[in-house]
Order: C-alpha cells, then structure tokens, then sequence
C-alpha cells in the first residue's frame, strides 16, 4: 500500500464516521429538554426504595452489578501498577532525605488533613442523600493522607501509612462488595438486589436498603486503591534509583 | 435565569476565563498562579450556582474544591520546587484580589442564609477557600527551600 | 433554561481542553490539565450533574497532577543519573 493509497482510505472512513455522526446528531433529542423517558423511571425507582439522591439508587440499586464491574476494573488496574511498579532485581532503595517546609505551609497541611479527611467520610456517608458516594469521598480520603507528603517528608507519611493494611483493606472492601451481593441471592432473591435491608425513612442516613453499604465498600476500596496506587509512584519517584554500582 | 446564575455567568466566565489564560501563556511562574488562581475563582462561582438553584446540596462541590484546589497548588509547588527557586512567582496582589473577591461572595451569601448550620457550612468554605489560597501562594514563592529530592 | 451560563462554560471547557493537547511540555501540561479538571467540574454542574462534578473534582485537582508530577520526577532523576554517569 503506497502513502497514497493509505490516505485515501483514512479519508473515506473519516467521511464516513462523520456522516453518521451528523446523521446521529439530528437523531437526538433537543438539548435540555424535559421528557426523559429514563430519568422518570429511575426517579420513580429510587423513590420507591427512599433513596433521596437518585444517582446514587442507580450506581448501588438499580444498576448495582455495573458498578462492581467498575470497581473491579479499579482493582485490577491496581494491581497492575502494582506489578509494573515494583523494585527491580537492578534497582536499589535509597533513604528518602527530608525536606524543609516553610511554617505556614506545614501548618495548613497538619490543619486541613483532618478536616479532609472527615470530609471525605462525610461525602461517603451522605451518598444516598446529596450528591457524592463512595467514590468521591474515598478519593478525598485517600488525598488526606498525602498531605503529609506535601506538607512534610515522605518518611512522615510512611510512617502513617503502612501499606500492608491497606492492600488487605482494599481486597477485604472488594469482597465485602460481592457478599453483600451474594447475601441478597442467599436471602432468596437475586444478586445484589436491594431486598435485605428495611428501606428506612426517607432522607436519613439510614434510608435505601443496601445502598448505604455498598456506598461503605466502595468508598473503602477506593480510598485503599488510591493510597497504593500513589505509594507505588512515590516509591518510584523519590526511593527507587537504578544501581548504577553493578553495570 | 435568575440574578445569582447571571452573577456566576459573570463571574466564571470573566474569572476563570483570565484562569484558562493566564495558565495557558507566559512564563512558568505565571502558569502556576493561574492554576492555584483558578480554584479560588471558580468556587465563588459554585457557591452563587447552589443559591441560583436553590440546591444546598450543591456546596458541597464548593467545600471539595476550597479543600482540594490548594491541595493541587501544593503539588506543584512541592515538585517544581527546583524550577521556581530562580524565578519565583511574585503576585500578591492578584492573589489578595481574587481572596477579596470570595471573602465578598460568602459574607453577602450568609446574609442572604441567615444564621443556622447552612451559613456554619458557607464560613466554613470561606475559610478554607481564603486560607489555601494564600498558604499556596506562600508556598509557591518559596515554601520549600532547599529542595533536593525526598 | 440557563442557556448562556452554559454556553460560557462550554466555551471554558473548549479553550482549556484545546490548550491541553496543544502546550506540549508535560509540566505546564498538568498545569493546564488540573484548570481543565475545574472547568469541567463547572460544566457538570451546570448541566445539573453534580455527582459527576464532584467526581471531576476529587480526581481532577490533586490526584492526577500528583501521578503526572510523580512520573516528570522519575524521569528527570533518570536523566540526571544518565548525565553523571557519563562523566
């Protein structure tokens, strides 16, 4: 195939991909507007079951099995990190060396790590009532304790962070996903089907069945999953160096 | 559309707006003003979108980026450490400007709330919105000397 | 409807995600990218999704840029040791 040739032929894809995107275009529905066949349902749905924040009835009710599908491809993309990030047979560790902070700086970071923490937690607690859920709030969880690292050393924040713990917490997180699954087919339903729980009051923590747990897993294996996944990089970053003595 | 929304329109596309700029062209100090800059305009904006649309619910996205926004800024000042030392950004004018500017949007949106646990909130984002802000751009001109790696 | 609110953030979102792939040094990269994180948490937001903002949010400010920043460190320290072991 000449140079040619191969334009020629990336050009009548091009042109074809757009036609059925212009096509598909004047096929929608108008911008913004208000009859949304889905949306009625799923607001419908979620109602039903008193869980106040529709979105999150869908991530952890209604399309829960979708969301275990996500979180396991979080795990697993972990664990790749995990395994593509690892110290070498050549490569050595060396001793991370302090850093000096200025005071205004290491203060704010000691202040705002507890309050981002209790933030995240907050964000993951109220999930089946505003907006946010397990995901959001883990990820500012997990973001708390790198505070230390910014606002410290790294020695600091090894020393608050051991990482075998969270490796167990976010294999015991994902499981506790499928159990509760797996507790909605013991219980004579179906997987994860939101039937075990009473659905509680309506915007209180303690409404939506299952939701509220699921919200728990998801926000514990996610915080777990984005403490490791930085450890490896700043593993890499400031610990890791090539043994330049050997070669 | 109602006046808050019209207000944030203003706002966000004049604030952020000179954000998206100022990030975009210029020198490498510049870009790391912009970037801490940014958050602390677009929060404002979130505040005045959740009075808009008379959603509380929606400051929380307010409460996530005050916190967060700076976090970022410390980021990058913690690993460019090296590169800013010879050219260290120098606006503190600009930076007590837009400070001044959230310290107004949450004072006239608490009086608009009243007293109660939703105005606790609103002082609350102010307060780590103003404070990170201007611990980030401590940070970034010089807040960590002597940087070798670690 | 909140059409020029937003037409002003979908015009935000254009210029910062056009300047992402346009700027080409990785460092100012993340710089754009962490703006472009924001921006984009505003435009979910005024297409009342705030879920979806908030998300945007928690990933967009600190995290990525950490990893990204992380990564330039390595590399840069990589290079270094190449330089100091040729002389």
């Amino acid at each position: 195939m000449t140079r040619r040739l191969r334009m020629i032929v990336l050009a009548l894809g091009g042109a074809g991909l757009a036609a059925l995107f212009v096509a598909a275009c004047f096929g929608m529905p108008g911008f913004g507007g208000d009859r949304h066949p889905y949306g009625d349902r799923a607001v419908h749905a979620s109602l039903a079951r008193r869980t106040a924040n529709t979105i999150s009835s869908v991530n952890f009710d209604q399309r829960a099995f979708d969301t275990l599908g996500e979180m396991s491809i979080l795990f697993t993309s972990v664990l790749g990190t995990v395994v593509l990030l690892r110290q070498t047979r050549d490569e050595k560790r060396g001793r991370p060396q302090p850093q000096e902070v200025a005071l205004p700086v290491r203060r704010y970071a000691l202040v705002v790590l507890p309050v981002a923490l209790v933030s995240g937690l907050y964000v993951i607690a109220h999930g089946q009532l505003s907006p946010g859920g397990g995901f959001q709030g883990g990820v500012v969880a997990a973001t708390a304790l790198h505070l230390l690292y910014l606002g410290a050393d790294y020695r600091a924040l090894e020393r608050i962070r051991p990482i075998g713990v969270f490796e167990v917490g976010d294999a015991l997180s994902a499981s506790a996903y499928l159990v509760t699954g797996l507790a909605g087919v013991l219980a004579g339903t179906a997987f994860l089907a939101n039937t075990l729980l009473p659905y509680g009051t309506f915007n209180t923590l303690s409404s939506g069945g299952t939701v509220p747990l699921l919200n728990a897993a998801i926000g514990m294996e996610v915080a777990c999953a984005i403490v490791i996944l930085l450890a490896r990089f700043l593993d890499q970053a400031v610990e890791i160096e090539e043994d330049n003595g050997k070669r | 559309m109602n006046g808050w929304t019209w207000t944030a329109t203003i706002a966000l596309g004049v604030g952020v707006g000179a954000a998206v700029w100022g990030v975009v062209t210029g020198p490498l100090r510049r870009r790391v003003v912009a970037q801490n800059l940014s958050s602390a305009l677009a929060a404002p904006g979130l505040l005045l979108l959740a009075q808009g649309y008379g959603r509380p619910a929606y400051v929380d996205l307010a409460l996530l980026l005050a916190l967060l926004g700076p976090v970022g800024t410390l980021v990058f000042a913690r690993l460019l450490a090296d590169d800013l030392a010879g050219d260290p950004p120098r606006a503190w004018a600009v930076t007590l400007a837009v400070a001044g500017y959230g310290a107004v949007v949450v004072l006239v949106l608490c009086a608009v709330t009243g007293p109660g646990r939703a105005m606790v909130k609103l002082l609350v984002v102010g307060a780590l919105l103003i404070g990170g802000n201007l611990v980030a751009s401590r940070a970034l001109s010089g807040g960590f000397p002597g940087s070798r790696r670690g | 409807m909140d059409d020029p609110l937003i037409v002003v953030v979908l015009l935000l979102v254009a210029a910062a995600a056009t300047a992402a792939v346009a700027v080409r040094d990785p460092v100012r990269q993340a710089l754009v990218l962490a703006v472009l994180g924001v921006c984009l948490a505003l435009l979910f937001t005024v297409t009342q999704a705030p879920d979806v903002g908030l998300s945007q949010l928690a990933v967009g400010s600190a995290v990525t840029p950490l990893l990204i920043m992380l990564s330039v460190r390595k590399v840069r320290r990589r290079q270094q040791d190449g330089k100091e072991k040729e002389r």
